[in-house]
């Protein structure tokens, strides 16, 4: 490095120079002449001694530079080029995420009507069914609470909120042998009771108090069933989960969940009349949905909104021309490409009730479909009407496509399939709750693995509000488990949840990798980086030289 | 109230019934000079704003219908355009310039909204459902390339007074979007027919996208007919003018091969016509043409939701020219001689042949035997860049009143773009053709200037232009310089302005040709405004650029402090020439790897 400077001085351009020779200096050129062996002896002088102020001034430069850099520079670069992470409660996220925060349990009320019994009597049977209930093993995840109702039957409906809270009424009928029926319209469980059955007060166990808990347990099979399947396929691990049901029953299951639609509080259903010529091309939707459809919507009403549109289209060609449709068929048949079936706008998922008029029909090899229909799984459903006479298609041809599509709109609600309609319906909100609060959990363990696992991604405060506020409705929804405020606070931090982690500017950082940082840095801090370096280095060599020389001189 | 009620809802129905079977389409060809011919395609479906508002759709389209009730649309104008119409020789516009607009896209809408805040936040929303189902770049529609026009646009539905008073028009363009094939294919969804019956069969991106000249519309506007339920109207268009001769080339051998010598057609009046040399005449020899050869396919019946009264095609051609039709079609002719209509059997093919008409021989025939002269437009219009340079401009519009007797007034919009900033002060106006008009010729500016990165310049002119007269409108500017970012792709080939839009007043006069009576439409073409433009690898070679000033400036400095200068024969020795560097540069890197001396002192 010095080679030019030394070349340049040889052609008399030598100035600054100290008359007193160094001797740390002199000694190293002693070194090197010494060691250039093939070299002709030239006449060499010792550069002249530095004086001590002059080696003073080089090291407080040298010192002045790299404390500018150190306490200047690499501060300006960090603050500049940090990237903003808001603080996320990790643990906290994880704990959701294993399940450790809260179980999905729900406390189920049942409430035992028994008119004919003495209230001692009741009590006593309520008792030892309780017990019966709490000894079954296999029954995890639900907390059955039998009680006597407060009043009299009479003013029963007086208390909604009591009401809401009862899962099922036991109705206590003396008969002549032990028999339960479910009532098709309502979540009343008929029993009929042999009078001698009645336990006496001071047994513990009774025939027919466990018959009463077996027949409740089979009541609640399928919901729990459903429940183990969303804990088993959720991010819980596996030994905090209560044992679950058998393989087949959860192959059957997770057909039936990945079929239904994600939670939503308001769905918007299309019903679209389809034909492949100019004919038919008008219906009578408006009111074949009022007559049919409506009731079942609006029970519905405190779980899910429904908003309703109708098109009629004409010249639309399915994928499919065969006459008759086989299974692999029924999945092209929707024509996506020309057919306008584009979601509704605004948030609210769409399902899709297609009517295609024309002769086609279906190949039958499976059992749960009939010949005219089939369900699309999160999408909707496809009903094959055999054409009208007339351009014009009465209510009471839609009859039949209607019932299919509010059955089949529960079906992709993920409504279970046995018991009455209430009972399926408020079933229906304790598996929704409990299966957000499971994604809302995921969701929030994926940022926080997301989070540890890419220190260079940026978390903007919008994800650590957008957490806070999550958890904090999962925790509201987890006080009061089973109802439908709990269903809103779960889709409040669900919604939240997703939001957080598909953050839209968390997602650019990751496109910016370091090999760009070097390419912008390097042409900078190369060639200011050596001399400073090189610099400190040898200015450290002279005072470890210098030292040595002290230690010889002394 | 109830028993009122139940006995007023099924008449209402009825008659919704009734209306709601009105779906109305036709097809108006023209024939121009120079072997043009302009095809007008027009849709129109209803449906009654009750049913509109249950969301049960019919005829009109549910995708659309969706957006416009998401978003409080009222009234809804969408354009794409390509080409220029050349009015010259063309005449005036179909539809009077109302369905057409700018080259690219355009769009302007009614928007029930309390505030401006909340219009603007519906526009967005607007634009960009649009953008999703036209498949074209409205999403790219922000702030600086919206205005509210002021007088420009004048709203054509019927509006309750009640809505009337929260409506905010919104206009947009983009110049530079490219129609495409892609805009056609959803436009053709939105029909009740789909392009696979009636008219609409006709319709081939092929051929469409071909043209000299094409614009599609979409109008939605409520519509109250008197004594009638209020419905809302969707009014689609396509104008289009085909090229013939290039229209007639087969779709397997489309490239264009000059035709042998001995087929050439001459014009023979020429003073130089010889062997050799031929002044094409084929504008002279007159049209030749049928339907399936100009649009490539058949029209397939007619679409079954029309009113049957209603013929689905029509030529502006007078009597005297010859027409052929397939079988089974009815003509009816009108009683001006100048055009006549045709009715189409439901379900058999139809097509049109014209065949060529001799201007010689025995049975001669002229132009005005074969073609309906074109209309004069009311004014004729053009606008171009003057000045040079990348710092300067200026826009100079021509703005003709060919009319001899009739003054014509007008609303001239412009909207610039922000990084074009004009100088109001600088319009000036010039007249030529008469003498002695001391009149101003602009009567009213609305001005409102451009914000840099925020909005665009919005500038509407009424103005007034006496009969034969000419007026040269020209403003300056200056070109701003770019952000690095806010460069397009292709930064090169220059940042087009949208067309500016003259709207015609209608004509107050009390004895004024039915023309004159109603408002009409011209746009100027777009153009193409070429800025200073950066070398875009510019970032890292500034990167390089300063680091290398900096690293020599601060080497420089940094060895001058820190080194120690000695006379040549003082400092350590270093032999000359090529074997002697190398000889020291190696028993330098042995010193170091002994770890004994260092190479800097």
């Amino acid at each position: 490095m010095s080679s030019p400077l030394a070349d340049r001085l040889d052609h008399g351009v030598a100035s600054g120079i100290d008359a007193s020779a160094s001797a740390p200096a002199a000694e190293a050129d002693d070194n090197q002449v010494s060691n250039r062996s093939s070299q002709p002896p030239a006449v060499r002088k010792l550069p002249p001694p530095e004086s001590s102020a002059d080696t003073r001034r080089r090291s407080l430069v040298v010192a002045s530079f790299w404390f500018i850099v150190l306490c200047l520079g690499l501060p300006i670069w960090w603050k500049t080029t940090t990237i903003y992470r808001a603080n996320l409660p990790l643990s906290q996220m994880t704990d959701w995420a294993d399940g450790k925060t809260c179980s999905p349990v729900f406390p189920l009320q049942v409430s035992v009507e028994a008119p004919a019994l003495q209230d001692g009597e009741a009590q006593n049977l309520m008792r030892i069914t309780q017990y019966a209930l709490e000894t079954m093993t296999d029954f995890p995840g639900y907390r059955l609470q039998l009680e006597m109702p407060q009043t009299t039957t009479a003013d029963q409906t007086t208390d909604p909120s009591r009401e809401s809270n009862t899962a099922l009424t036991i109705r206590l009928q003396p008969g002549d042998v032990a028999a339960s029926t479910l009532h098709p319209h309502l979540p009343v469980l008929e029993v009929t009771y042999p009078p001698s059955s009645i336990p006496s007060p001071e047994s513990s166990s009774n025939g027919f108090a466990t018959y009463l808990a077996t027949q409740l347990r089979s009541t609640f099979a399928e919901e729990q069933a459903i429940m183990s399947y969303l804990l088993a396929t959720s991010s819980i691990p596996s030994d905090q989960q209560p044992q679950g049901s058998s393989l087949d029953t959860t192959e059957s299951l997770s057909k039936r969940m990945t079929r239904s639609l994600k939670y939503s509080g308001t769905y918007h259903l299309t019903f679209s009349l389809f034909t492949s010529g100019p004919a038919p091309s008008s219906w009578d939707i408006e009111a074949a949905i009022d007559q049919y459809m409506k009731p079942v919507l609006d029970m519905l009403k405190p779980i899910h909104n429904f908003t309703i549109d109708t098109q009629v289209q004409l010249y639309a060609a399915p994928g499919v021309h065969s006459q008759v449709l086989s299974k692999e068929d029924l999945s092209s048949f929707i024509n996506a490409a020309e057919w306008p079936l584009s979601p509704g706008i605004g948030g609210a998922p769409t399902v899709n009730f297609v009517v295609f008029t024309g002769n086609q029909t279906i190949g039958m090899d499976s059992e749960t479909e009939t010949s005219q229909s089939w369900l699309i799984p999160q999408w909707g459903s496809v009903y094959l009407l055999s054409p009208p006479p007339a351009t014009h298609v009465p209510s009471d041809l839609l009859k039949q496509p209607i019932l299919t599509f509010t059955s089949h709109l529960l079906s992709l609600l993920g409504t279970p399939q046995s018991g009455s309609l209430p009972m399926r319906l408020s079933t229906l909100t304790r598996i929704r709750s409990a299966d957000l609060l499971l994604r809302a959990s995921s969701s929030l363990g994926s940022l926080a693995r997301l989070s540890l696992a890419l220190p260079s991604i940026s978390i903007p405060s919008s994800v650590a509000d957008g957490v806070a506020k999550s958890m904090h409705h999962l925790e509201l929804a987890c006080a009061n488990l089973g109802s439908t405020e709990s269903l809103e606070h779960a889709r409040i931090a669900e919604a939240e949840a997703e939001r957080a982690f598909f953050e839209k500017s968390m997602v650019g950082q990751l496109y910016f990798p370091d090999e760009h940082k070097v390419t912008v840095y390097l042409p900078l801090l190369g060639p200011v980086g050596v001399p400073l370096v090189m610099g400190l280095l040898s200015e450290l060599k002279a005072w470890r030289q210098r030292r040595q020389q002290k230690a010889k001189l002394s | 109230m109830r028993s009122f009620l139940s006995y007023i809802i099924p008449l209402f129905l009825l008659s919704c019934q009734v209306f709601a079977s009105d779906y109305y389409e036709q097809l108006n060809l023209k024939p121009l000079p120079h072997s043009a011919l302009l095809a007008s395609f027009d849709f129109r479906s209803n449906t009654s704003l009750s049913q509109f508002e249950a969301q049960n759709f019919r005829y009109f389209p549910r995708s659309l219908g969706q957006i416009l009730q998401h978003v409080g649309t009222r009234e809804l104008h969408l354009r794409f355009s390509l080409g220029r119409w050349d009015a010259a020789s063309w005449g005036a516009r179909p539809w009077d310039g109302t369905k057409e607009g700018g080259t690219g896209v355009e769009l302007w809408a009614w928007l029930e909204a309390d505030t401006d805040e909340e219009a603007d936040h519906k526009w967005l929303t607007l634009t960009n459902a649009l953008s999703g189902l036209f498949c074209a770049s409205l999403n790219f529609i922000d702030g600086t390339r919206t205005t509210r026009p002021v007088m420009s646009f004048i709203s054509e539905g019927d509006h309750p007074n009640s809505t009337l008073a929260n409506m905010h028009l919104l206009h947009g363009i983009l110049p530079r979007e490219v129609v495409c094939t892609e805009n056609l294919t959803p436009f053709l969804k939105l029909l009740p027919c789909k392009g696979k019956a009636g008219i609409s069969s006709l319709l081939d991106g092929h051929k469409l996208f071909d043209a000299s000249w094409q614009s599609m519309a979409i109008d939605i506007r409520p519509v109250c007919p008197s004594d009638q339920e209020c419905v809302l109207e969707i009014e689609q268009t396509i104008d289009m003018v085909l090229d013939i001769e290039r229209s007639k080339r087969p779709r397997d051998n489309p490239i264009p091969r000059p035709p042998p010598g001995h087929d050439l057609k001459c014009n023979s009046s020429k003073p130089y016509h010889a062997g050799d040399t031929c002044f094409p005449a084929d504008s002279i020899e007159g049209q030749e043409w049928a339907l399936d050869q100009v649009f490539g396919k058949t029209m397939k019946g007619t679409c079954p939701l029309t009113d049957p009264d209603v013929p689905p095609v029509c030529i502006q051609a007078p009597d005297s020219r010859d027409v052929y039709t397939s079988a089974g079609v009815t003509e009816l002719k009108t009683p001006s001689g100048l055009s006549r209509c045709y009715k189409v059997p439901s379900d058999s093919e139809f097509s049109l042949v014209l065949p060529r008409m001799s201007h010689e021989g025995e049975n001669a025939k002229t132009n005005a035997d074969e073609m309906v002269e074109p209309e004069t437009p009311l004014l004729y219009a053009e606008r171009s860049f003057t000045g040079h340079g990348q710092e300067r401009g200026g826009v100079q519009s021509i703005l003709t009143n060919p009319s001899p007797d009739t003054e014509v007034e007008f609303i001239y919009m412009e909207t610039l773009p922000w990084f074009m900033r004009i100088y109001l002060h600088t319009l000036k106006t010039r007249i030529e053709g008469i003498s002695g008009f001391n009149e101003d010729v602009v009567k009213e500016i609305y001005y409102r200037p451009a914000l840099d990165r925020a909005r665009g310049t919005q500038l509407e002119l009424r103005m007034r232009i006496p009969p034969a007269s000419t007026v040269f409108l020209t403003y300056d500017f200056e070109k701003s310089i770019l952000r690095y970012t806010e460069y397009p792709p292709d930064a090169n080939r220059g940042f087009d302005v949208a067309a500016s839009v003259i709207t015609i007043l209608p004509s107050t006069a009390p004895n004024a040709p039915p023309a004159r009576r109603k408002t009409s439409n011209l746009r100027t073409t777009s153009l193409l405004l070429s800025l200073p433009t950066p070398d875009f690898s510019m970032p890292y070679n500034v990167i390089i650029f300063t680091s290398t000033a900096v690293a020599v400036a601060f080497g420089g400095l940094y060895n001058i402090l820190v080194r120690r200068f000695v006379a040549a024969d003082e400092g350590p020795a270093v032999a000359g020439g090529l074997k002697g560097k190398i000889i020291a540069g190696v028993s330098k890197l042995a010193a170091m790897f002994k770890g004994a001396k260092g190479k800097v002192e």
